[in-house]
């Protein structure tokens, strides 16, 4: 049942190993550091995004989620709040944006993949057409860091990105609200006749993920003491291979925290484990293309998934 | 139905709003470029229609395409293949590629989501790796160009000899054939399907080998096109095609769907591109307003009920939107000059930077400015900009150009009808435009940085650079000029690794993190594409590493903390406000008849003009000492 | 008490009326069955109790408090539980929360207590004397197991109002006997039943009320022991039902099928010998489980036969593929008619044509004419043949599916439980289709789960036990008893062989 999450898990493990005798350079506790930090945006959307197709969904938005994030936490920072409150507001933002998906996948029944891919033009154009991709600069000194200093800043990021994998695991495994979503993903039609409120599941899923999105954005935007005009790009495919390498199931009711965080790792390994190894950086995107088609096709046929249609995509 | 009809109703409503905001919208001439644009994306949506049809999904294909490309590139120039063979090769590799598709989701039995996320992935990696991201395969013979940019009968464009019959074969494939009607009972009830004795698997192979096919012809009309091919061709396209074949119609649960609904919706989304560019409108509105038909007209699909009043109010809005900011463009003295000017990027701090100046110019000589141009580096997308605007009828159009085999065709065009051409910042062809403002050779940048670097070294030593994306024209032959430089002046200093960062300040960042752990030796890091200083140089900030410096090509406003800071010693950039400023003078210069040397250009005073090369000056050092007295 | 009164309700759905003012009334520690051909409305109603769908008039009472819009979690909250039909399980779930998830509370943010959660489900399922692991997945359940955890869920909250839509249809004898004395316990707990059923026999087991729809009206409602079988089936039809099974007499002609110790590892089935012979109907009896439809997907080509071999007409067969098998003349009426017998999506002309398309070009005009030409034929009931299979009433879409394999010419039709679900009357012009293709020549292999069906319709009687061909029976000797006798394993061995 487990079967991806411990093939990602070996696979790591394999990579880690082989790195181990080539170039022990790489398990430098810097460079381990600076590997979990500059995953740390992926790793809050793939976290979301996990609720998100556990629930039998997908959201293709997150990118722009991010970006308007981002740049709504320069905004708000330059415009002289303090970084507690340009937290909480950017975090509303994510939620309201998570909320409009939401209501449109769970009141009016349009697809998922379609609303979030429509949402996902519309707020990046929006965003191009506004801020004209201009950096926003000249941002207080308490920005960076959220005014921390490096040292303390970076273990705040790394703290918090613990706290939201702990957090959203327990939920998932304690809460109710966790296992009607498993529910809601597994079989829709007998969840409702279960009683289970999938239009609040769906809808509350979504909501929590443009949160995440939003997290990710200001925990990524504090390292800088600058916000880009367009981050975020290409985000969204990103999260969504890393949930897959992670063993969640894109037809939803199965998935795991523990899974996507070893996804996430994995997939973010390659690049720098492909430069300690002296190979062209170019193949990167190869090797990640490779790694998700040997999870996909090491996870044996489930006989059970006839009735879903075995190739239908959503 | 139901889509179809909200469609035409939507399309009608386009073309009547545009008919009266855009310039010539209604010309032979604008149906033609209309036509050129769909080809290649029409030709992914028609193909992605079938597979949506089945209830699958390609996400493949846009990087398919790139693959297609390189390898037809790469045979024809590198191996020396001939020019038929090596597209043969490439409409193959796209087949195999999309069979591969077939396969892995057949025998797997995966969903295609997760296999075509992964060839995805695979596909454009591979055609980076195949070129190392940097090789640009330029110089196709004109009759094989002429398929991509020529005419038919002096009107119609080349490509529709493809197009129109590989359509109308889909279309009949899916409609009038009995491999249509199993595609449709496979997307509304695979099981049933298998128990009527259709052969699934071998069915959904010939979908994507057809859908990869698609992305195979479309990659050799997309290098006709723009005359190029190399590792980021397509990039976006998979998306745009599923946003066609879904607003045309198309069920994404499988079943539903037809070939004239996706060309319907295909067409919506081009046009609505087309005309708001011709209303002087930003084109992000298209993207909103393609974003909000999806959802309306998916949204009236589960709700009829409610699609009369929507779609009145959608219409208003719509209407009143374009109509009321395209008055705005069209009032005013209609003898004005009109002058296009078009960035590589429009989001690029650099470019921002330029539009100031040139907007300045523009108030002080009552020009009309229409500044537009690619969101992200596009070369195709530059095309499709200055196509608009010959349709529109400007007197001068400015560009910095992208990709010159690419470009130049078009601005012979726009030429031959009369316009004037400047290029900028970046040269086309010199035979393509009338002067280049020559903001500083790339002789002059390669050297500069060199220098830079080498103070920072004090020449000798080992040092990394970090660039915009490999496959940037002008960053290579930087590249080219600095290595130059090293073997003649600077024997003692080593350029251990070359590091893309596809214009990204966070990638930037992680890259040079890299350099600094995995090349501890590297003491000076030259970054040459704008965003990627300052990333380079928090990097070296959050390393604590005192004994690193960075320099490079990069906007003083970017870098101007960390120049303080003293993590970067000195960035090399002319006055990019002056060099929008002078481009908009040139081209009143020229359109007066004025435009020799020591012709007065505004508040720069008079300036040299070296035969068709209008020089700005010599690139500029900012470091501490100055970089507070720039606004840009 | 009345734990339900449901007055005067009407639904209609796109014009058709599904329910005309018919009211019904659910007593405490009653068992009410509720009968009625397809179609009659039996579904609609107890949707409607469910919460399911919103009638569009009438009132629906629960112990005597009227409640307003109904919804699942409302229904649910009033103490209504319901078994379907088709379960309707998490598959990616486990037995433990599949059966949790319909016992506790509703609020989001409350604690799981797994510990909890396990003795509940243990609890419900020894008393069901269903053995099923309660950590396995629901999607390795075999169909009588999850029938049996759905049981398991509505049994286990605090409902008084059962709502069971043929729940015996894929349970064996053991399992109904242990879901009767469950629903006898109920019963003497003051808690009602409304019971949905087409096997008669069943109901004078365990019903004390018996209520019939017809064409969405209600017909009568009567105590049980009041009316006997042939009542009820002329109650329910609204005409007496004189021959039940036409079977007739034909000339048997040459072999057509021949198996030779067939046998597919996958699907448990092993070392199976079977002939049938052009005009002959032979049915294939045994328990659920036994092996029958596997051994029909093996003639299909479905899942290929891994040992032995297959001749027709004398000639050794390789069926490999659906398509293999339909070229070698075999045609396949499957058991799931909604989702694998039609496309429902598709017009009646589609799914008639769907086996014989081929790949070239259609010809619109001619699939029309046979469309329109099998379903004159056949009798069947569609306002056009371009509507939708799924408008059409169950046995209208049975002679859809069976127009669509006559339209192939088969030699050998295999028919899985081809008159399921299907009402009376539908159900004998199904049987005079057999005996009219058989008379044509045609080879019928008729699995079926009815022993009447198989003892009135079957020439011979080849019955399954454990994956393998216990004995063939003629017409003659065959009886209840003697095909009972063989569908059992010889030893009494655990149950529920997956």
């Amino acid at each position: 049942m487990k079967s991806r999450e411990l093939a990602a898990g070996v696979v790591l493990g394999a990579i880690l190993l082989i790195l181990l005798f080539v170039a022990p350079a790489f398990f430098a506790p810097d460079n381990l550091r600076d590997l979990l930090l500059n995953s740390a945006g992926v790793m809050l959307v793939a976290l979301g995004m996990t609720l998100v197709i556990v629930a039998g969904h997908i959201d293709i938005s997150v990118g722009s989620q991010f970006a308007a994030a981002s740049i709504a936490a320069g905004l708000l920072s330059k415009a002289g709040l303090p970084m507690p409150l340009v937290g909480l507001l950017v975090l509303g933002l994510g939620a309201l944006l998570g909320a409009a998906n939401g209501l449109l996948i769970g009141r009016l029944k349009i697809p998922s993949i379609v609303v979030t891919l429509a949402t996902m033009i519309i707020l990046r154009d929006l965003l191009r057409w506004t801020t004209e991709g201009a950096w926003v600069q000249n941002l207080p000194v308490g920005f960076q860091w959220a005014g921390l200093g490096q040292t303390a800043g970076s273990v705040l990021i790394l703290v918090k990105i613990l706290v939201a994998i702990l957090l959203v695991a327990w939920c998932l495994r304690n809460l109710s609200a966790g296992r009607q979503l498993f529910a809601t993903g597994s079989n829709p039609d007998a969840a409702v006749l279960a009683g289970i409120r999938t239009n609040a599941v769906v809808t509350g899923v979504f909501v929590i993920m443009g949160i995440l999105s939003a997290a990710a954005a200001m925990l990524n935007a504090i390292r800088f003491s600058e916000v880009p005009g367009n981050p975020g790009a290409g985000l969204e495919l990103k999260a969504i291979a890393a949930v897959v390498v992670g063993g969640a199931s894109i037809t939803g009711g199965r998935g795991t925290v523990g899974g996507t965080v070893l996804g996430v790792l994995l997939l973010s390994v390659i690049g720098s484990a492909l430069t300690y190894l002296g190979i062209n950086p170019y193949w990167e995107k190869a090797v990640q293309g490779v790694i998700l088609l040997a999870a996909a096709a090491s996870e044996a046929v489930r006989q059970s998934r006839g009735l879903k249609g075995a190739y239908a995509s959503r | 139905m139901q889509a179809v009809k909200i469609l035409v109703a939507l399309l009608a409503l386009e073309i009547a709003v545009f008919s009266f905001t855009g310039a010539n919208f209604l010309s032979s001439g604008n149906a033609a470029e209309i036509l050129r644009l769909s080809v290649e994306l029409g030709l992914l949506a028609v193909a992605t229609t079938l597979v949506i049809i089945t209830g699958g999904i390609d996400l493949s294909v846009g990087s398919l395409m790139s693959l297609c490309a390189v390898v037809m590139g790469a045979l024809w120039k590198d191996a020396g293949w001939p020019l038929e063979t090596s597209i043969l090769a490439g409409l193959l590799t796209g087949v195999v590629g999309g069979y591969m598709n077939g396969f892995l989701i057949t025998r797997f039995r995966q969903l295609p989501l997760i296999v075509t996320l992964g060839t995805f992935s695979l596909f454009r990696g591979v055609a980076e790796g195949l070129t190392a991201a940097v090789k640009n395969y330029t110089g196709f013979p004109p009759n094989f160009l002429s398929l991509g940019q020529g005419y038919l009968f002096g009107a119609i464009p080349m490509q529709a000899l493809v197009f129109i019959p590989v359509v109308l074969l889909f279309w009949v494939l899916l409609h009038r054939t009995g491999i249509g009607r199993s595609l449709r009972a496979i997307g509304y009830a695979e099981p049933a399907a298998r128990y009527a004795g259709i052969p699934v698997e071998l069915r959904l192979r010939l979908v994507y080998t057809l859908s990869g096919l698609a992305a195979g012809i479309a990659a050799m009309i997309y290098v006709a096109h723009i005359g190029q091919a190399k590792s980021d061709a397509g990039t976006g396209f998979e998306l745009m095609a599923i946003t066609a074949a879904v607003l045309g119609g198309t069920s994404i649960f499988g079943g539903k769907g037809t070939v004239h609904g996706t060309l319907l919706g295909l067409a919506a989304i081009v046009i609505l591109q087309n005309g708001l560019r011709l209303s002087g409108q930003p084109t992000e509105l298209a993207g909103i307003l393609t974003g909000l038909m999806l959802i309306v007209s998916i949204g009236l699909e589960q709700r009829p009920g409610m699609s009369r009043v929507v779609l009145a109010v959608g219409a208003m809005a719509l209407a009143l939107l374009i109509g009321f900011n395209g008055r705005a463009v069209k009032t005013g003295p209609e003898k004005r000059l009109q002058v296009g000017m078009m960035p590589k990027a429009k989001g690029d701090p650099y470019f921002i930077s330029c539009r100031k100046g040139a907007e300045e110019a523009a108030k002080e000589l009552n020009i009309d400015l229409i500044w537009d141009g690619p969101t992200d580096l596009d070369p195709a997308k530059q095309n499709e900009v200055v196509e608009a605007w010959i349709t529109h009828g400007v007197d001068v159009i400015a560009v910095s150009v992208e990709s010159s085999a690419s470009i130049s065709t078009v601005l012979r065009k726009a030429r031959a009808k009369g316009i004037k051409i400047l290029t900028w910042d970046a040269d086309a062809e010199p035979d393509a435009r009338d002067f280049l403002i020559d903001q500083a050779t790339a002789q002059g940048i390669g050297y500069a940085v060199t220098d830079q670097t080498a103070a920072i070294l004090n020449g000798k030593g080992e040092f990394a650079v970090v660039t915009g994306s490999l496959s940037a024209a002008n960053q290579n032959e930087w590249i080219k000029h600095m290595r130059v430089r090293l073997s003649e002046k600077y024997p003692d200093m080593k350029l251990v690794t070359i590091r893309p960062s596809d214009s990204d300040r966070d990638r930037a960042f992680a890259e040079t993190q890299t350099i600094l752990k995995v090349y501890p030796n590297v003491k000076a890091i030259a970054a040459i594409s704008a965003p990627a200083v300052p990333g380079a140089a928090e990097a070296v900030k959050q390393s604590a590493r005192k004994d690193v410096k960075v320099t490079g090509l990069s906007l003083p406003s970017m870098c101007k903390t960390y120049i303080h800071d003293g993590v970067i010693r000195s960035i090399v950039l002319w006055n990019t406000h002056d060099l929008g400023y002078l481009t908009i003078q040139a081209a009143d210069a020229l359109m007066k008849g004025k435009l020799v040397d020591g012709f007065n250009a505004g508040s720069l005073g008079p300036h040299a003009v070296r035969g068709d090369h209008v020089m700005l000056g010599e690139p500029y050092v900012f470091d501490i000492s100055n970089v507070d007295k720039f606004e840009f | 008490m009345q734990l339900v009164q449901a007055s005067a309700i009407s639904k209609s759905y796109a014009g058709t009326q599904a329910l005309k003012n018919v009211s019904f009334t659910l007593e405490q520690g009653q068992v009410h069955a509720l009968i009625g051909e397809n179609g009659a409305g039996k579904s609609t109603l107890i949707k409607i109790i469910t919460g399911a769908i919103a009638a569009d008039q009438g009132t629906i009472s629960i112990c005597g408090n009227a409640v307003g819009q109904t919804t699942p979690a409302l229904m649910k909250s009033l103490g209504v539980a319901a078994i379907y039909q088709q379960p309707s399980l998490f598959g990616d779930l486990t037995v433990t929360e599949n059966i949790a998830l319909a016992v506790e509370d509703r609020s989001m943010l409350g604690r799981v207590d797994w510990a909890k959660r396990r003795q509940w489900a243990k609890e419900l399922l020894d008393r069901l004397g269903a053995r099923i692991d309660p950590d396995q997945e629901a999607s390795s359940l075999s169909m009588p197991q999850q029938q049996m955890v759905e049981i398991a869920k509505a049994i286990g909250g605090e409902a008084r109002i059962f709502v069971m839509d043929e729940p015996t249809a894929s349970l064996s004898d053991t399992e109904v006997d242990h879901l009767f004395r469950v629903i006898g316990e109920l019963r003497t707990k003051g808690a009602g039943v409304i019971y949905i059923s087409h096997r008669l026999d069943e109901l004078s087991r365990i019903a004390d009320q018996i209520s019939v729809l017809r064409d969405g009206e209600s017909i009568a409602s009567r105590p049980m022991k009041e009316v006997d079988r042939a009542e009820l089936v002329k109650l329910m039809v609204g005409r007496d039902v004189s021959a039940i099974f036409p079977k007739q007499k034909v000339p048997i002609g040459e072999t057509v099928l021949r198996l030779r110790d067939v046998g597919n590892v996958g699907s448990g089935i092993r070392r199976v010998d079977l002939e049938v012979r052009a005009g002959e109907i032979v049915g294939l009896a045994g328990l659920v489980g036994s092996g029958r439809t596997e051994l029909a997907n093996i003639l299909f080509g479905l899942t290929p036969a891994t040992s032995g071999s297959i001749a027709l007409r004398g000639k050794a067969a390789l069926i490999d593929s659906p398509q293999a098998a339909i070229s070698a003349g075999i045609g396949y009426v499957p058991e799931d008619r909604r989702h694998h017998g039609l496309v429902q999506s598709m017009s009646v002309t589609e799914n008639t044509t769907l086996a014989t398309l081929g790949a070239g070009l259609l010809d619109f005009g001619a699939e029309r004419q046979i469309a329109t030409e099998f379903a004159s034929k056949l009798g069947t009931k569609t306002a056009s043949v371009d509507v939708a299979a799924a408008t059409l009433s169950g046995g209208n879409q049975q002679k859809v599916v069976l127009s669509r394999w006559l339209a192939t010419k088969p030699k050998l039709l295999i028919l899985d439980e081809p008159t399921q679900g299907i009402d009376v009357g539908s159900k004998s012009e199904v049987h005079a289709l057999m005996v009219q293709m058989a008379r044509d020549g045609m080879a019928i292999l008729m699995i079926s789960s009815e022993l009447p069906e198989i003892l009135g319709m079957s020439d011979r009687i080849a019955v399954m036990c454990q994956g393998t061909i216990a004995g063939v029976l003629d017409r003659a000797e065959a009886t209840q008893e003697s095909v009972m006798h063989l569908a059992f394993p010889v030893l009494p061995k655990t149950r529920g062989v997956a």
